[in-house]
């Protein structure tokens, strides 16, 4: 059996030998590796430089402590999205050596020092250190703070991704983290909102900041860069105290990760295993509604597929809340209008760019039933009904509060009837790009919507399609503006041809669609199996 | 502690007669699913032996148990006479295994996956050299010992991982469907080491649900199903008066001959 020191350099040797197999894959992927090294050190070096040169502002120490709570925040949650990068602490894997935990979580730690991540860690909190430590003495604690932040970011990482690795390791688990995109991104909208919100305060005033630092300063690992500054000026107890602080808080993360590991090692992952509850009849009966043959089929796997598929799924949250999102956000920078309801049609309208996507390598499926352009015919017109079905009135929801509380009820025609163009009009290109640029949207990975290789095709169908888009709703847009400019008695038949003409163009872009899906299926079960 | 299998390249010995894996009252329990069942069982020592039964039977989550890599909820484990739950550790550096779902470090070589795992059982580096090399020539991986595993064929990740599993000379095999996927060439190799490996006194436990495969290859067999062992012993002991140990097992687990019955009268390629 192997102990100790040995087994740390094998860890350590393990990692850098997979870190480096990583370039070598292929091309593609020792270009995105290569670069990802390049953007890490240079953001790091920036980070260390742009930091040095605060040292001795006012505020300095608030930046440093904020950013190295952020490196924490991001250490905690970065494994959720880039699940199974390290395979060095993947217990699967090792489960069958004999290994004792105690030998392995030392280990395992060697290991997770080493790597991109780490070493833009290591630069941004020498950097955050740099800003505020000084002193002969400050010097030394100041190089304990940078190791023992590090150790903190590394460990807590470890110990949440060992403690979900179950979750993580399970469907429902991989499911929701995938979902979890979505907390990330209307967070970052969030964070938009709060950051305009301060740069709307004229006085530059840095109060917001500088109170949440001082609660994060108590916060570990910032507890390490308050025990730098704190050195530096002399304040021998205050460093002392932050750095027990630190101390404590990686002891008991190591505990609990030790826990864990031990757990996980003993206990795989078993979710499959149970038995699901006996509802079929139920489920079939809610969907009993959708009209009969196979427009009802396909609206029902549609809608199911909305509902359980967590990449479907994530589309559609995205598509309805940020589509809600998007006027409020508009209307709190203070351009409240009634026409930013078509943000809601158009990113409804964007899921309709690759009905296929989802089924990916199970297209074959669908492709066995096509056997005629009137059956692609009816395959994509019962997906885009779907979207029709929950989009038209959702679209229609947010115009109508929209009028409410803006109070502009004259606006309310024009608005709806061009969001219901756009609707329309991206439906109708939606099928088509479809049908001519398809591509496979992979199960696995939060981040990942688009297959290796078919990101080009991905952005093609998506820009071309808004640009479509834009191009056939633009007879309405004329429309509304001239009846708003010349012709106001009559501006409330912007919604009865608005929508008429979206319907038109939905239907025009089915018809167009049908034939080139029925006679381009192989191309399009290649695309999408890839 | 000692390197187990370290150093002579002879097959471990257990004394003769003796069980190599002894369990006990073995549960497990998922929820309200009972996986295994109260297992007592005696897999003799020097032995091919096979562990079959139905999808769902229990095999994997028996084998996980013996291995130390799940929890039993009760019931004791002996491998070569050692309590597998005192002290896994101890046991593992005794045992190969080659686990269902088979997870490696996809990104290192065939080559590098085989040293490290070598180096992370403590064996010199020289040694783990030499039986790599020999064991990436017999298992007929030598061409293809630079690619990344994450390249690899089904059967090549199997090869490799009854490689990793050899590589510290175990004194009992533990193989969970060693031959799913595998194509014929890549099966027959397998199969091979595999006799090779036991003709000198090593022991071999594998499960499968492809008769035929248990039929030719072992001579001894435990049968489970739902949770439990149906029957267990010599081959032609459980194959009793059957044609084929097919046969024998099908009769065992309660199945019928035709499930269909007057069932599926539409059938028949007509519409």
């Amino acid at each position: 059996m192997i102990e100790g020191r040995a087994l740390v350099v094998t860890f350590v040797r393990l990692k850098l030998a997979l870190v480096r197999n990583g370039v070598r894959q292929s091309t593609g992927r020792s270009a995105a590796f290569v670069g990802t090294m390049a953007v890490v050190a240079l953001f790091g070096v920036l980070g260390l430089l742009g930091l040095v040169a605060l040292r001795g502002h006012g505020n300095a120490a608030d930046v440093a402590v904020l950013l190295v709570a952020l490196l924490a925040l991001g250490w905690a949650f970065m494994p959720l999205f880039v699940g199974g990068a390290d395979e060095t602490l993947d217990p699967g894997r090792l489960a069958m050596l004999p290994l004792r935990p105690g030998a392995l979580l030392v280990a395992q730690l060697a290991a997770s020092l080493v790597g991109p991540g780490p070493l833009f860690t290591l630069l941004l909190v020498a950097g955050a250190v740099a800003a505020v430590a000084g002193g002969g003495a400050g010097i030394v604690v100041a190089v304990v703070a940078v190791a023992l932040a590090l150790l903190v970011c590394t460990t807590l990482a470890r110990a949440l991704a060992t403690a979900n690795a179950r979750l993580l390791n399970s469907r429902r688990g991989r499911d929701l983290a995938i979902l979890s995109g979505l907390v990330v991104a209307f967070g970052l909208q969030g964070i938009n909102l709060g950051f305009s919100e301060l740069a709307g305060d004229e006085n530059g005033d840095f109060g917001v900041v500088a109170t949440v630092a001082d609660v994060v300063r108590w916060v570990p690992p910032a507890t390490a860069i308050e025990a730098a500054r704190a050195a530096g000026e002399g304040a021998w107890g205050t460093a002392a105290l932050a750095l027990a602080g630190t101390l404590a808080a990686w002891g008991l993360l190591l505990v609990w990760w030790g826990r864990a590991l031990t757990r996980l090692m003993t206990a795989p992952d078993a979710s499959t295993l149970r038995t699901p509850p006996d509802d079929g009849g139920r489920r079939a009966r809610d969907l009993a509604w959708l009209p009969r043959g196979r427009t009802g089929t396909v609206m029902a796997r549609t809608l199911r597929y909305a509902w359980r598929d967590p990449k479907s799924k994530m589309g559609w949250v995205t598509s309805l809340g940020m589509g809600l999102m998007l006027p409020v956000l508009f209307a709190a920078q203070g351009n409240a209008s009634l026409y930013n309801a078509c943000w809601v049609s158009g990113l409804l309208g964007i899921l309709a760019y690759n009905q296929f996507g989802g089924d990916a390598g199970g297209f074959w499926l669908v492709a066995l039933t096509i056997s005629s352009p009137r059956d692609a015919l009816i395959e994509l017109r019962g997906r885009t009904l779907v979207i029709a079905l929950i989009g038209v009135p959702y679209t229609c929801a947010v115009v109508v509060v929209s009028a409410a509380v803006f109070d502009d009820w004259g606006a309310l025609p024009g608005a709806l009837g061009l969001a219901l163009t756009v609707l329309g009009a991206l439906l109708g290109v939606g099928a088509v790009t479809s049908a001519r640029l398809p591509y496979s949207v992979p199960q696995e990975g939060a981040m990942k919507n688009v297959a290796p290789g078919q990101t080009g095709q991905a952005w093609f169908g998506i820009l071309g399609g808004t640009v479509a888009g834009g191009l056939l709703s633009a007879p309405v847009i004329a429309l509304v503006v001239w009846l708003n400019a010349s012709a106001e008695a009559l501006t409330w038949t912007a919604l009865p041809l608005g929508a008429a003409y979206g319907l038109l163009v939905a239907w025009l872009g089915l018809r167009v669609a049908a034939p080139m899906t029925a006679g381009r299926l192989p191309e399009m079960v290649g695309a999408l199996s890839k | 502690m000692d390197t187990a299998g370290g150093g002579s390249a002879a097959a471990p010995a257990t004394p003769p007669g003796a069980a190599a894996v002894r369990v006990r009252g073995l549960w497990k329990r998922f929820g309200e699913q009972i996986a295994v069942h109260g297992v007592d069982l005696d897999l003799p020592a020097g032995r091919f032996v096979g562990l079959v039964g139905p999808n769902g039977a229990g095999k994997t989550t028996t084998l996980s148990m013996i291995t130390g890599l799940l929890r039993p909820d009760e019931g004791t484990v002996e491998v070569v006479g050692r309590d597998v739950w005192r002290d896994p550790a101890d046991v593992k550096s005794r045992i190969g295994v080659l686990p269902e779902g088979l997870r490696l470090f996809e990104r290192l070589s065939g080559r590098e996956l085989l040293t490290f795992m070598g180096r992370l059982r403590g064996l010199p580096v020289a040694e783990v050299e030499r039986r790599a090399d020999e064991l990436l020539d017999v298992l007929d991986l030598s061409a293809a010992q630079h690619k990344l595993v994450i390249d690899y064929s089904t059967g090549m990740r199997k090869k490799t991982g009854l490689a990793t599993a050899l590589l510290h000379n175990p004194e009992v095999l533990f193989l969970d469907e060693p031959f799913e996927g595998v194509d014929p060439v890549s099966a027959q190799t397998i199969r091979g080491v595999l006799e090779r490996y036991t003709a000198s006194g090593a022991t071999v436990v594998f499960s499968s649900h492809v008769m035929e495969l248990v039929e030719s290859l072992c001579d001894w067999v435990a049968v489970m199903a739902a949770g439990r062992v149906r029957a267990h012993g010599p081959l032609a002991e459980v194959r009793g008066g059957a044609e084929s140990l097919q046969e024998a097992f099908l009769r065992l687990v309660g199945a019928q001959g035709n499930p269909a019955g007057p069932r599926l009268e539409w059938l028949g390629g007509t519409a």
